[in-house]
């Protein structure tokens, strides 16, 4: 049972993009990627909380990011119901794909990210091939009755959060959509690292732990206030904590096995909801949220680093 | 047309300009491009000859522009001085121009042009408008005012400069800080009243701005630096004229002078005066003497003054003597006098000691500036709030009770007030001025205060804290009214209400007053109060006197019931209709309590198909499940996702009863599968061991021909079926087809047509009219409506080259072996193509061994023998079906995602292509199937024509039909019925 450190803010980044949509980390979780209200996605350091590029390009709000395997491509979705894909160095857009009905909510790379997932507003899943230059999804499924939340993927299966209340997976090698119905809206999706489990943040103020193979609820997270935003939650790189925002400006962390909170991060006093954020892929020691404006880096070796300072 | 072709033509024609090409815009000349200046004279020159207007005057081009001035000796006129040069005698005509360096045009000039310093910032004047000290016939500033400005400043204004004034600034010693500030108060104080008593007009108001600011300013930092020393703030003082008449206050009577006269001295305050420019430039003597005289209208501004003709005659206007009139020139004594300026003298005019007279007040005289505009919130005269009062008396009477507070509301109905706010109010009382004031306990005071004073702003006045108890006891004391008139008044109502009925139930309405008897029994009964109906019955029974029947009782009952509904007391009504917001508002937050702990997540798992694009795989590495034969999901229409108005229409004709079983299968189910997949799709089956392909085919096939032809509700059972189902229900793409059929030319149609299957498996006419009026949702008609329908086709023989087309096909085919009988010839002209081509398939299929047709099972029996009439009417039916069917049958290419069995010849395939129009599914690719189609189509056709005309081969057909298959024999017995 790795031990709990409580965490700090180490670094407070303005974004100076509106309000921050969403905050992402890479592949490796070096860099970080916020998207604003301003229509662009800002490329920073973490770590230093320098930025490194901007890429605009949407029509409408950014909704959500992620970073190819090699760092090299982004790929964004946005309100104006386009995905974009980037070169991260040049900062051009390479592709530009249309074919959702409504604001495309979420997106994700495959392992090779030769795939490109997105979920949008008309509730549909969307498989683009990345690589080529093909511009029509490979694959749309419409199976959700609302809006798609989140979009996962791993080697093999497609994970959809909506706010149907339902997770799907498409299991690619079986052939087969499993839906686990969980009867309140699923606001955000997080999987394990072992895969086996989901971490799906609810409408209701609750997170739930769910087993992939049985579809059984295993566990419940409570404490924090979702109201009516979509708040995200995430499980930490050791699969021991699961940390969810909160719409009273602060974020909460709790053990997975015995769902107490462990803390409390008070990330301001002054309200704002915390609704995005991204738990370091690698290091549990990292976390990143989002609250208005700001980007919040939360580390727990605050100390160590001072003293290598 | 005749004439212009016998004329000769010489030379060569211009090529014929097109239809849609704009000829182009003639080029321009290079010396139209030259750019020449007002004197012709070129205006560029090359960068080597010279650049931009180049040589003397721009002589660059010109024969004196290189011829050099001939030498001019100075040696004569040595003396005479040189003409002064001036700039100008280098500067080109354009420079002196408006936009060049040196303008020569009429502009003010600096000192002139502008004024201020903010007018020299923005660059312009704008006329200040309506100064409302100036209050002449024209209004605002004159223009020419505007105009014309003084080079300098008046000698005050100089005076004061010298002394070290500057513009913006108060004249006066410079004061302190504290000083200053007292002055400005002293000035705001003063602004006030004359805003509001002063008669002299209006200040302007942004000096009363100013003035605020500054003292805004000055409150901010508090040091009172004796040291420091500031310019007194600018302010107008007010000028008090001294009344020399005894007009009416601040009236002034209309102005003896005329209009465009002089401006008089004598009167310097006279507002109606015209302004007049040059006043002091004038040097008019002064009239002495003036009547009073007066002008209605004013002599316009371009006007010569009239005489004045009603003007009374004077003695004065009259010379009686010759002496000289003028006043001797009094020599001005210039006597240095004490405590004057030097150049100066003392006024010795008698015009400022004028006695002021005392003006008595009318009695009830308010002083009001009547220009100034009120705000309803001031404090209004006592006319008008009386008037208020009165119109707010219904609020005392208790009829204005949504204008209460709730404090006040509660005395009235003498609620407790809770005890929380008891103990506030304790608290205030005995805290009655707490250091640090809670705001909102204020804020509350306040609103009340508003509250209390909300009858229209009777009162006015500002809403002050130390107002506060007194309005408290103000409010209060109007409840205390409003409560006392409230019970007079119900007193009032009950008193006047005694003699009705009162509200409660024993003695309320009397609904059966005409039956005393009745209405006493109704009195007990609801006395009784009684819940349940046998308790009723039994209560009434023991009442109602005998005499009265049963059903009267059982009516008398019913009424009484019903009253007691309806005469309920009011309040009683009221509970059943209404319910208190209160009662509402806790229900709801119970359930907004309950449910979050009731709410239990339960989880559900279901599991459905789902076939992965194969690119999709590809991209993930994985193998595609099954092989890659799952079934397409059958919303997989990716291609055509826009829903099509063939949705909507003809829809019947995919219905399910009109599914046949195909005897072709959809292509993925050919394939070979993987040992999951096969088990999977064919699991039900029971595959006999014989031939491992051939049964699964003709399993579910055979299953159909068991069972009826035309089923009501067709339940799939086994996979195939289910895939067949399915893909049943998507034939968007038939029935574009479908209209496409109808709306085309024939010619597809000859390519295409085919027989309907059902058609083909019916056994009677009438049958198959049903069948195909059902299949187009049609209502059933029979033979004669069928007829009516098939009107408008054209059955005349083909003529012209149609006659041409067909004959030869027909003779070709069949050269000699074949004479057609008269009547018989006469048929097969009538005979359309498409029967042509339907007959031949049914030869065709005629000649088909019989192991190798598959599909449902005709009647076993034979058809019925018929008569030569009846087969006559049979044809022309079969003619109209033909007809119907044509109109609304699908093409074959809609059948492309069908795929011909294999095993079957291509000529025997055909005849089994057609029946698969209503259904479709994936795989092969449609334009194979249809060209392999069309082929064989042509191929049967040649064949059948040959046949057809051949008795013989009909013969043959006939038994090879026989033998083979129950299927083909009707058709063939048709044939021969024909002939």
């Amino acid at each position: 049972m790795p031990v709990f450190a409580n965490y700090h803010c180490k670094t407070t980044i303005d974004c100076q993009q509106g309000a921050v949509r969403a905050v992402r980390y890479n592949v490796d979780g070096s860099y970080c990627m916020s998207c604003g209200s301003d229509k662009k996605i800002k490329l920073w350091n973490p770590a230093t909380g320098l930025l490194l590029k901007t890429y605009g390009g949407h029509a409408d709000e950014v909704t959500d990011v992620a970073g190819s395997c090699d760092s090299s491509y982004i790929v964004s979705s946005s309100l104006d119901k386009s995905i974009i894909y980037w070169d991260v160095s040049t900062g051009t857009p390479v592709r530009r794909l249309r074919s959702h009905a409504g604001g495309v909510r979420c997106v994700c790379f495959n392992e090779d990210s030769s795939i490109t997932i997105s979920g949008g507003r008309d509730n549909a899943v969307m498989c683009w091939d990345i690589r080529t230059r093909r511009l029509d999804p490979v694959q749309v499924m419409k199976d959700a009755r609302d809006c798609i939340t989140t979009v996962l993927t791993n080697e093999n299966k497609i994970y959809a959060a909506s706010l149907d209340g339902c997770i799907r997976h498409y299991d690619i090698r079986v052939g087969e959509m499993t839906c686990d119905k969980i009867g309140e809206p699923v606001t955000y999706l997080a999987k394990t690292q072992d895969e086996q489990c989901l971490v799906a943040g609810c409408q209701d103020s609750v997170v739930r732990l769910i087993d992939c193979e049985t579809g059984g609820l295993l566990s419940e997270y409570k404490g924090h206030r979702a109201d009516d935003y979509h708040i995200e939650c995430g499980i930490l790189a050791n699969d021991a904590h699961i940390v969810a925002g909160s719409s009273a400006g602060d974020a909460y962390i709790w053990d997975l096995l015995e769902g107490k909170v462990l803390q409390r991060i008070r990330i301001s006093d002054n309200g704002g909801v915390v609704h995005s954020l991204a738990t370091h892929p690698r290091r549990s020691e990292e976390l990143l949220f989002a609250r208005r404006r700001d980007m919040y880096v939360f580390t727990t070796d605050l100390q160590i680093e001072e003293e290598q300072l | 047309m005749d004439d212009e072709e016998s004329l000769h033509r010489f030379g060569t024609p211009l090529p014929p300009l097109e239809k849609d090409v704009v000829p182009a815009k003639k080029p321009l000349a290079i010396e139209d491009q030259i750019v020449k200046d007002e004197n012709g004279m070129r205006r560029f020159h090359g960068a080597f000859t010279g650049g931009f207007s180049a040589g003397f005057w721009n002589t660059v081009g010109s024969l004196e522009g290189w011829t050099p001035q001939t030498f001019k000796s100075s040696r004569a006129e040595k003396a005479t001085p040189r003409a002064q040069q001036r700039p100008e005698d280098f500067m080109d005509k354009e420079d002196l121009g408006e936009f060049g360096i040196a303008p020569q045009g009429i502009r003010t000039r600096e000192e002139f042009a502008k004024e201020s310093e903010e007018e020299q910032r923005t660059g312009q004047r704008k006329r200040k408008l309506m100064q409302p000290e100036q209050v002449g016939p024209i209004p605002g500033v004159p223009v020419l005012e505007h105009l014309l400005r003084p080079v300098r400043d008046k000698v005050a204004v100089r005076i004061l400069k010298s002394m070290g004034w500057k513009p913006g600034q108060g004249v006066g010693p410079r004061q302190t800080r504290k000083e200053k500030r007292l002055a400005s108060a002293r000035n705001k104080r003063e602004q006030y009243l004359l805003d509001h008593y002063g008669a002299e007009g209006l200040p302007s108001l942004d000096q009363l701005q100013n003035a605020a600011v500054e003292e805004g300013n000055d409150d901010d930092d508090d040091e009172d630096d004796e040291e420091i020393t500031f310019a007194p703030n600018d302010y107008e003082p007010i000028f008090y004229t001294p009344k020399e008449n005894r007009f009416g206050m601040s009236y002034s009577g209309l102005s003896r002078d005329p209009i465009l006269s002089k401006s008089s001295s004598s009167h310097p305050a006279a507002p109606m005066q015209h302004i007049n420019l040059f006043g002091q430039l004038e040097t008019q003597p002064k009239q002495k003497q003036l009547s009073i005289r007066g002008q209605a209208f004013g002599v316009g501004a371009f006007e010569e003054e009239d005489d004045d003709i009603y003007a009374r005659d004077d003695l004065t206007r009259y010379d009686f003597s010759l002496a000289d009139k003028k006043p001797k020139q009094k020599k001005i004594q210039h006597v240095q006098q004490r405590h004057v300026i030097d150049g100066f003298s003392e006024d010795k005019s008698e015009a400022a000691l004028h006695k002021p007279y005392a003006i008595d007040l009318p009695r009830d005289f308010k002083p009001r500036n009547w220009l100034q505009r009120r705000s309803r919130f001031e404090p209004m005269d006592s006319e008008r709030a009386k008037k208020l009062e009165a119109r707010n008396e219904y609020k005392k009477t208790g009829l204005g009770r949504h204008d209460l507070n709730p404090d006040q509301r509660a005395q009235l109905l003498g609620e407790q007030k809770s005890q929380k706010e008891e103990q506030q109010q304790q608290q205030q009382q005995q805290q009655p001025q707490p250091p640090s004031r809670n705001p909102f306990k204020d804020r509350g005071k306040l609103l009340e205060l508003i509250n209390a004073k909300s009858e229209g702003f009777t009162k006015g006045g500002l809403i002050t804290e130390e107002e506060l108890p007194k309005a408290e006891t103000a409010a209060t004391a109007m409840a205390k009214q409003v409560k006392e008139s409230n019970t007079t008044i119900q007193e009032k109502a009950v008193l006047k209400t005694k003699d009705l009925a009162s509200a409660t139930p024993s003695g309320g309405f009397k609904p059966f007053l005409a039956d005393e008897a009745k209405q006493e029994r109704y009195d007990k009964f609801l006395d009784a109060q009684l819940k349940t109906d046998a308790e009723i019955t039994e209560f009434l029974a023991n009442m109602q006197p005998v005499t009265l029947s049963l059903w009267d009782r059982e009516m008398e009952k019913k009424e009484f019931i019903q009253a007691a509904k309806i005469y309920r007391p009011l309040n009683g009504l009221m509970y059943d209709r209404f319910v208190s917001e209160a009662t509402v508002q806790a229900e709801q937050a119970k359930e907004q309590q309950k449910p979050p702990e009731e709410r239990k997540v339960v989880m559900e798992r279901n599991k459905t198909m789902w076939k992965p694009a194969s690119l999709l795989c590809k991209r993930y590495n994985i193998a595609e499940p099954f092989g890659g034969s799952m079934l397409e999901p059958p919303k997989e229409l990716k291609g055509k996702p826009k829903i099509s108005i063939f949705d909507y229409l003809e829809t019947s004709i995919n219905s399910k009863a009109d599914f046949q079983t195909p005897t072709i299968r959809p292509k993925h189910m050919e394939k070979p599968k993987p040992a999951v997949a096969s088990s999977f799709a064919l699991a039900p089956l029971d595959p006999p061991a014989a031939v491992a392909p051939e049964p699964e085919k003709e399993k579910p096939a055979q299953k159909k021909e068991e069972e009826p032809i035309v089923k009501a509700s067709f339940v799939p059972r086994t996979p195939l079926e289910h895939a067949v189902d399915e893909s049943r229900e998507k034939p968007i793409s038939e029935k574009k087809d479908l209209f496409r059929s109808i709306f085309e030319d024939s010619d597809d149609e000859e390519k295409v047509a085919v027989p309907p299957p059902q058609i083909a498996t019916l056994s009677t006419p009438q049958e198959k009219l049903a069948a195909i009026n059902e299949a187009l949702g049609l209502p059933s008609t029979s033979a004669a409506s069928a007829a009516t329908l098939n009107v408008l086709r054209n059955n005349s023989p083909p003529r012209g080259i149609f006659a041409a087309l067909f004959k030869p096909i027909e003779e070709a085919a069949a050269p000699a072996k074949f004479a057609p009988i008269e009547g018989n010839k006469l048929k097969i002209a009538y005979k359309s193509r498409e029967e042509r081509l339907r007959n031949d398939k049914e030869l065709a299929m005629a000649q088909v061994p019989a192991e190798d047709i598959y599909g449902p099972k005709l009647p076993g029996k034979g058809p019925p023998p018929r008569t030569q009439e009846t087969d006559h009417a049979e044809v022309d039916l079969e003619a109209k079906l033909q007809h119907l069917w044509q109109k609304h049958a699908p093409k074959k290419r809609s059948a492309d995602k069908w795929v011909e069995k294999k095993t079957l010849s291509s000529d025997d395939s055909d005849s089994d292509s057609s029946s698969d129009t209503s259904s479709s599914c994936s795989a092969s690719s449609p334009r194979k199937a249809k060209r392999s189609r069309v082929s064989k189509s042509k191929k049967s056709s040649h064949r059948s024509s040959s046949s057809k005309k051949s008795k013989k081969s009909k013969q043959k057909s006939k038994k090879k039909s026989k033998k083979s298959s129950d299927r083909s024999k009707p058709k063939a017995k048709k044939k021969k019925s024909k002939h």
